[in-house]
């Protein structure tokens, strides 16, 4: 049994760090970024070409992931998505724009492969990652064995989410971002750059994609379209959780992992994401608000 | 100090202030008064550039602002204390005082002595959240958070509205000491005539989006404000 809610833990440790991007940016900025997904599937990528081109290992290409995602999510956010802000429907259209653009980047190699140039390690096929050796196999806790690329995972999931809370609000930076998301007229009144700061949390958001990427790839094959299933259950954390609460994105992932680990080991993964669904749906139904979200926005 | 020459004002398609020119002097306080949706409140947005849409010019210290973003208005030294005082209430009143504080960088992020002075209950209670104050009290807190950017004006929209009479003496002292002994210039839109002839150096009557009458606040007749402002 605990080995299975192990596997829950894990399932919903990914499942976190998608989502805490996206509580971030969609919770707080009212900004539905379709594009989320393509960054877990760039933070996939640069672990792929981190391996092929450098010869680093997971290890590093966490952090390089980090700040490619980051890099693009403040490109993103400066050309596209700060010209729309308010404008819901505007944004989806324009960001899933986006999401197709960076899906078929990496599908025809930047475009070089017209050209008859190949990249290695991009291109419309499978892509698969080595796990270290350091990860392979199992850590011993007491009696039970537990698998250490698991258990790696919710390591980097908790460090990454104590990382974002006391960056939230322990830090200056912080303190602006929920000034922000409170009252944003009286934030820019109280001398508060609100574009500047909006930017850096699009890009911090999508920085901790590109980690969920790198998490990712240690578990799946990678290919070019692996990022739109990903976001939507990113955003299923996030409504289920409730709007711009950090904690309830933070239980919101946890309970749907574990359901998703506890009916795919009982039965099938297909049932498991069914049944997940279901929850959603009926949680969105009994409380518009999401499971957590203590006030209403 | 702060010099507004042709200004018109606009929420999306509705246009609200109508080539408004006025002057505010340093170390001065400039009440605008008049009724209900005339535009007073309209006219300290626009100030803070927190309007839709604005023509004209607006000099601060000689500068031109129209043309800039709300923070580096702020970041200028105007400072805004709104109507309904839009403290954030599950800040803790700590975190609403230093939020002001954005409006200095550079500044040490700490309490500036003076709050302490003027409102010494906030600095015994830094730590409770903003929402559990009354009105009056997070009409005070408004005040601080303004204070903690250390501005060289502060715009003042209604602050005695809705709030109980024992604090509204407080409140009006404290403008009166931010003038007088501190010497900082004050926009103030108010309601309360005696107050406003009490505390101000100036007015600027306003009357459908427009500056109708200003002056010295001696020329604020009783026939002025009967004419004016009697419903």
């Amino acid at each position: 049994m605990i080995d299975i809610l192990f596997i829950g833990l894990s399932l919903g440790s990914i499942l976190l760090l998608v989502s805490l991007g996206l509580a971030i940016t969609y919770g707080s900025m009212g900004v539905i970024n379709m594009a989320h997904g393509e960054m877990v599937m760039l933070g996939a990528y640069t672990t792929v070409l981190c391996g092929k081109w450098l010869g680093a290992n997971l290890f590093v290409a966490i952090p390089i992931a980090f700040l490619v995602t980051a890099a693009i999510g403040f490109a993103i956010e400066r050309v596209v998505v700060r010209r729309l802000y308010g404008r819901l429907l505007d944004t989806l259209l324009a960001t899933w724009g986006i999401a197709i653009l960076l899906q078929q980047a990496v599908r025809l190699e930047f475009g070089l492969s017209f050209f008859g140039i190949h990249v290695d390690g991009l291109g419309p096929g499978l892509q698969n990652v080595a796990v270290p050796t350091l990860l392979q196999g199992t850590v011993a806790v007491g009696a039970v064995a537990l698998n250490s690329y698991r258990s790696f995972v919710i390591l980097v999931t908790l460090v990454t989410t104590l990382a974002t809370w006391i960056i939230l609000n322990r830090s200056p930076v912080g303190m602006q971002v929920r000034a922000i998301i409170r009252n944003p007229h009286m934030a820019a009144a109280c001398g508060i750059d609100v574009k500047r700061i909006n930017s850096l949390t699009f890009a911090f958001g999508s920085g901790l994609a590109g980690i969920a990427g790198v998490m990712m790839s240690g578990f799946k094959s990678i290919f070019p379209d692996m990022g739109t299933p990903i976001a939507v259950d990113g955003f299923l954390v996030v409504v289920a959780g409730g709007l711009g609460s950090l904690s309830g994105t933070v239980m919101s992932a946890g309970m749907l992992g574990e359901i998703n680990g506890l009916i795919a080991t009982a039965t099938n993964d297909t049932i498991a994401r069914a049944v997940v669904f279901g929850v959603v749906i009926l949680i969105i139904l009994l409380k518009p608000k999401g499971l957590f979200s203590f006030k209403g926005r | 100090m702060l010099r507004l020459a042709h200004v018109d004002s606009f929420y999306g398609r509705s246009h609200v202030l109508h080539d408004v020119s006025l002057d505010v002097p340093a170390r001065e306080v400039t009440v605008i008064v008049g009724r209900n949706g005339t535009g007073k409140t309209t006219l300290l947005k626009s100030l803070m550039g927190l309007t839709d849409k604005l023509t004209g010019q607006i000099a601060f210290e000689g500068r031109e602002i129209a043309d800039q973003p709300t923070f580096r208005r702020a970041r200028a030294g105007m400072a805004y204390v709104p109507q309904g005082r839009e403290i954030i209430a599950d800040f803790t009143i700590r975190e609403n005082i230093l939020l002001g504080g954005f409006a200095s960088p550079g500044s040490s992020r700490a309490i500036p002595p003076l709050v302490g002075v003027l409102f010494p209950y906030l600095m015994e209670n830094l730590d409770r959240p903003g929402g559990v104050l009354s009105g009056g009290q997070q009409q005070q807190l408004a005040i601080a958070r303004a204070l903690a950017a250390n501005p060289k004006v502060m715009l003042l929209d209604e602050p005695n509205e809705g709030i109980q009479p024992s604090i509204v003496e407080e409140i009006e002292k404290v403008i009166t000491r931010l003038n007088r002994e501190f010497g900082l210039t004050i926009v103030l839109v108010e309601q309360n005539i005696s107050f406003a002839r009490a505390v101000a150096h100036r007015f600027a009557m306003m009357e459908k989006g427009r500056i109708a009458v200003s002056g010295p606040i001696d020329a604020l007749s009783d026939d002025l404000v009967h004419r004016h402002m009697a419903i």
